[in-house]
């Protein structure tokens, strides 16, 4: 069989539409041979085996957490990536085209960089209006003269690029700024490699790991007095960000903590971490903050993603930002109709690859040609707005829209530039179970290797939802593909997985080997610990109290009323869902206890309910995703979606409720079993037990407070102690420890002085004073610090305390048990405040003095 | 004439401030017109970090840090600027090129006066509101000459405004301003260079000082003076001329220029961010005098 026959089943539904260049089909019908190989496998797997993997990949990507975020979004926080499985393939001879032509561009823009923030000769000499740099908001004269130690300026570089119909490739973008991509380009091919690895097979296709290699040389290559093993951290504007997904995914790839603006400081114009241990110098910054956002004293003055003074580090020569600052200069298309001449005059070469025709209407001939052809031509603003859409397609408008648009060109020509529309070429994708032509666009990433660039062997490549839709834009709903550079003839076949293992066994940053941990990340640890173990205590004593009231319903005897009663309030209490069964009208509420505990378990609205924590405990789980293991992501995603389907179903019986905290529970409690096994730094586990601890002594007070302190007759007080213990995963232990009948004072021997039961008070604050004396010192050495003071006070009244003593009743309470347990909560309760004053360090905020 | 100029800046902080990071444009540069012998500047507390530099205009720029504890922070800079008369001649052939025929030329592209044309975008502070183009008008009639419209402008905004301090801020914009006709030397500068740019023309903004001088037989008092501000127009072949519509007249020995800038932002005397627990006053005073040889 031949490759054309095997794959015409399920080419059946694929045909170039003669419109487009069609990157399967030549003009004679038949697959261009790069391909031929590539149907060949896809075949022998069969299109029904490569839908099921279809299936896999989408549940890969759903499970590692792969969003990419939308704005605005009113469906949720985080859009799975979507990766279309049949690859973009480009074959050895353009690639070497495509490679020459972007090192070309990326080398003329690191002159031009270079140039406008140095000499300006280009302007003088008039290869370049002013207009288009002075007028343009990425300039930034604040940077003027600043020139970061290394060959290069730009250090990275993205274009985007697409076939016309004529068959030649065009630059359609340049991005300079903080290019995005390479993270889920390698996202992409790790997914691949791992569900399609038979794809792969025959076929030469080229690794990505010489562009990460590179990548890590370069941020090295730039650093201040050119230290051998410089601290490099990346920038992020945080969690809300539409590409936090890749931030945290190259943080983990390439070793270099993830930190956002406030985790940093300017102190004696250098740059430093603020870390659980004090300040670590920073030497080179990987940001992914646009460059006016990053220092809110000499650039944009409300923001607040950025560091204080950074610019003037930067200035004194004390870090380096990769992209500099000022760099989005370049993304400008009104540079485009000027780059030909430039060439020639700096580099002495005509562009290997072209540029979509460009007009910059300052100049009045190009203004007459863009007002005269509007209709047939895209306009756009020299630079991107961030709030509205940057291109116009000129056919697309009324006569009304045609007359305003040129009333605004003619009052600011300077402004715009109109391109000539180019139709990108299809390409075979998976739409719906059938190959069917989409046009794309590949994006393909440089970097500096200080010699000259490297670009990646592949890239990204994007897909329109539509056949012959001109926009591609992940934010409208485009789909991914990986992108092959391959050579046609059949070669060795490639180990995928070995190349990325390559790259990622590089040395790590020191931050991140475990000696210190961003401030900002230890908090929200910190944060992690205590929410998982508030669900998981909520969930637990929800789950009593419900299989209680089931009960209680069943048995319909008045003699249970008083023990539910008291359940429902200390549930109201235990979980801080005030008023709840302790409002006004409780009674009535008791009645029917199903509507408030529904509201308690699913409300997302309801401040201290279920679901509010569960997505407070998903946010600060999000904001440190670069540390948690792919099998703690996938029980974190499995959770967050099962918890949502039975939000849904709220209808569903009693059981429905209670199998859904039983979910939960399993979850959370291998949330918390596999970080213990997968969290490398020691001091990261360190924030999340302590916040653990800290909650699991506090909700067992308030528990022990809410259900011990009123003297009950013994049959209720007999049920509560009963449901304390079975919420606590005690009451076996109990039977099996004292052989006998509940009775307070054992209860309270179990509870708080039992070292040996790991739900014990005495054990969580053992633990608790051993984590707190092995933070950082903030005081001199002989000295208790605040919190070790206060662990050692709560500590020792424990010790010091007695069973018995504490059941000695007084009038209708036990009034001793009761002020101790007071005294205990005041005590811990300030602990988490005090940390954070001396740790966290948020207690200041950022102001502008005008 | 000799000037000795003192300008004092204080921040009394709600609470105490760890740390401020600050940029001064308070140190007046050179010009055609004026020599800044010396300049001292007092800063208390004592900064850590302190560094001096000239900004992409050429003004003269002092960064300065401030890493411990301080409930107050005071900044004073005292110096002493040589003031050249004006020459009669500066209006030459130039001066009487018609406006469009100016812009005729920036545009061009064939000129070499790339730095002027930076001031024609408008900016921020400068937004060309369809009320300012309307106010601009009136001043640009066809075939005058640049000189005489913006001149024309500084005396129709003298005119039209009532200058009257508190009434707007730094951040008020100038659609506030036209709707109110009252205002201060940077409103009304601002107003003028949105004019000029809204006719597609270059013009910057000046930030410096006016000498007062007190009443015949009355002895000046210190502190009275003020910052001030006005704007300059760019003619090519001629440079640039000064118009100050708040006083409505062409600056001459009295106005002592600090620096300039596309509009105030590029040449704020002070600005700072701090890490502090709340907000803070500012108290300003300057004193102009001239010493008698």
């Amino acid at each position: 069989m031949t490759a054309t026959t095997q794959s015409g089943s399920f080419l059946q539904h694929y045909s170039g539409t003669g419109a487009f260049y069609d990157e399967l089909l030549g003009a004679d019908g038949q697959l261009r041979p790069h391909w031929q190989t590539f149907f060949q496998s896809f075949g022998k797997l069969g299109l029904s085996e490569v839908l099921s993997r279809n299936q896999d990949v989408l549940r890969l990507l759903k499970e590692n957490g792969v969003t990419y975020n939308i704005y605005s979004d009113p469906t949720g926080f985080n859009r799975p990536w979507s990766l279309d499985l049949i690859p973009f393939l480009i074959n050895r001879e353009e690639w070497q085209t495509i490679e020459s032509g972007l090192v070309q561009r990326v080398t003329l823009l690191d002159l031009v960089l270079k140039d406008i923030y140095g000499e300006q000769k280009l302007i003088k000499n008039r290869l370049l209006p002013a207009e288009l740099v002075y007028n343009h908001p990425g300039f930034l004269r604040q940077c003027m003269g600043i020139r970061q130690p290394g060959k290069h300026s730009l250090i990275f570089y993205a274009a985007d690029i697409g076939r016309s119909t004529d068959g030649r490739m065009w630059i359609v973008n340049d991005r300079t700024q903080a290019p995005s991509g390479s993270g889920y380009a390698l996202e992409n091919r790790m997914a691949m490699a791992r569900i399609l690895p038979e794809l792969f097979s025959g076929l030469k296709v080229r690794r990505l790991s010489g562009y990460f290699n590179a990548l890590r040389n370069a941020l090295t290559e730039i650093a201040p007095s050119r230290k051998e093993t410089p601290r490099i951290v990346i920038l992020t504007p945080g969690p809300g960000n539409e590409t936090y997904f890749e931030h945290s995914y190259l943080s983990s790839f390439l070793g270099f903590t993830l930190v956002q603006g406030n985790d940093l400081m300017v102190k004696d114009n250098f740059v430093w971490l603020k870390t659980l241990g004090g300040l670590e110098r920073v030497d080179v910054i990987l940001r992914r903050v646009d460059d006016i956002y990053c220092d809110p004293l000499e650039l944009k003055e409300d923001s607040q993603l950025g560091v204080p003074g950074l610019l003037h580090a930067v200035r004194a020569g004390n870090v380096s930002i990769a992209n500099p600052l000022g760099s989005s200069i370049l993304e400008n298309p009104g540079l485009m109709p000027f780059m030909e001449n430039i060439a020639r005059h700096l580099l002495g070469e005509e562009l290997i690859l072209p540029t979509v025709a460009s007009w910059w209407c300052g100049q009045p001939k190009e203004m007459d040609y863009v007002l005269e052809h509007i209709s047939s031509l895209v306009v756009k603003r020299i630079y991107r707005n961030p709030t509205t859409s940057t291109s116009i397609d000129g056919g697309t408008l009324s006569s009304k829209q045609v007359q305003e648009l040129k009333l605004q060109i003619k009052a600011h020509p300077w402004l715009y530039v109109a391109q000539e529309k180019i139709h990108f070429s299809s390409t075979p994708s998976l739409v719906d179970g059938k190959i069917e032509p989409r046009n794309a666009l590949f994006r393909n990433f440089l970097v500096s290797n200080n010699e000259g660039y490297t670009a990646m062997a592949g890239g990204l490549t994007r897909t329109t939802a539509d056949l012959g839709a001109f926009i591609i834009s992940n934010q409208l709903g485009g789909v991914s593909k990986d992108a092959w550079i391959i050579s046609p003839e059949p070669g060795r076949v490639l180990n995928v997985h070995k190349d990325l293992e390559k790259t990622s066994a590089l040395p790590m940053d020191p931050v991140r080997a475990g000696a210190a941990l961003p401030s900002h990340t230890a908090e929200n640890l910190f944060w992690v610990g205590r929410y998982a173990e508030r669900i998981l205590g909520n969930a637990r004593f929800l789950r009593t109290v419900m299989q209680l009231v089931v009960e209680g319903n069943r048995r319909q005897s008045e003699d249970e009323l008083p023990s539910e009663e008291c359940l429902l309030q200390a549930l109201t209490c235990y979980t801080y869902t005030y008023p709840g069964f302790l409002a006004d009208d409780a009674r009535q509420k008791m009645q029917d206890p199903w509507k408030e505990l529904t509201d308690v378990l699913f409300n997302e609205k309801r401040t201290g309910g279920l679901s509010q924590n569960l997505s407070l405990f998903n946010r600060a789980v999000y904001a440190v995703r670069d540390h948690w293991s792919a099998d703690t992501w996938r029980v974190v995603r499995g959770m967050e979606e099962r918890w949502a389907a039975a939000i849904v179903s709220t209808q569903g019986g009693h059981l429905r409720k209670l199998h859904a905290l039983d979910d939960l529970i399993t979850s959370m409690v291998a949330f918390i079993g596999l970080n213990r096994e997968s969290i490398s730094r020691e001091q990261g586990w360190i924030m999340l037990d302590t916040g653990r601890k800290i909650e699991q002594s506090l909700l067992l007070i308030t528990l022990l407070r809410a259900t011990m302190v009123y003297r009950f007759d013994d049959q209720v007080a007999y049920e509560l102690q009963e449901a304390v213990l079975s919420s606590h995963e005690s009451l076996v232990n109990y039977r099996y420890k004292y052989r006998a009948h509940l009775q307070l004072p054992l209860v309270l021997d179990l509870m708080l002085f039992d070292p040996n039961n790991p739900r014990s008070l005495v054990y969580q604050l053992d633990r608790l004073k051993a984590y707190l004396s092995n933070l950082p010192r903030t005081g001199a050495p002989h000295q208790l610090s605040e919190h070790e003071r206060l662990i050692l006070e709560a500590y020792t009244m424990l010790k010091l305390s007695d069973k018995d003593q504490l059941s000695l009743p007084g009038g209708s309470e036990n009034s001793a048990l009761d002020a101790f347990l007071s005294k205990m909560y005041s005590l811990l309760v300030a602990i988490p405040d005090v940390i954070s004053k001396n740790y966290f360090k948020h207690a200041q905020a950022q102001f502008q003095q005008a | 004439m000799l000037y000795k100029i003192i300008h004092k800046t204080v921040y009394a902080y709600s609470g105490p401030v760890s740390l401020c990071h600050n940029i001064a444009r308070l140190v007046p540069r050179d010009t055609a017109r004026q020599h800044c012998r010396h300049a001292r500047i007092l800063i208390d507390p004592y900064p850590e970090v302190l560094t001096e530099y000239e900004d992409f205009f050429g003004n003269k720029v002092m960064y300065f840090a401030i890493q411990r504890e301080h409930r107050d922070l005071r900044v004073t800079v005292l110096s002493e600027i040589e003031k050249m008369a004006r020459s009669g001649t500066e209006i030459n052939l130039y001066g009487h090129v018609a406006w469009e025929e100016v812009r005729r030329q920036l545009v061009s592209q064939s000129h070499t006066f790339t730095d002027a044309v930076q001031y024609i975008a408008e900016t921020p502070m400068t937004t060309v509101i369809p009320e300012v183009a309307a106010y601009a008008q009136a001043s640009f009639i066809p075939g005058r000459s640049f000189y005489e419209a913006a001149h024309d402008l500084m005396q129709r905004i003298y005119r039209d405004f009532k200058f009257q301090p508190g009434f707007t801020t730094i951040s008020t914009p100038l659609s506030e301003l036209m709707k109110g006709r009252r205002g201060v030397c940077q409103d009304f500068a601002h107003l003028a260079i949105a004019c000029i740019r809204a006719m597609g023309l270059p013009a910057r903004y000046m930030s410096g000082y006016l000498e007062t001088l007190p009443p015949p037989g009355v002895e000046k008092l210190s502190g009275v003076d003020a910052s001030h501000a006005w704007f300059a127009i760019f003619i090519p072949d001629m440079g640039w001329m000064e118009f100050d519509p708040t006083n409505n007249q062409v600056p001459g020995e009295q106005h002592i220029a600090i620096g300039w800038g596309r509009d105030y932002a590029d040449i704020a005397p002070m600005k700072g961010v701090i890490l502090s627990s709340g907000t803070h006053q500012l108290g300003v005073s300057v004193d102009v005098r001239r010493v008698h040889a």
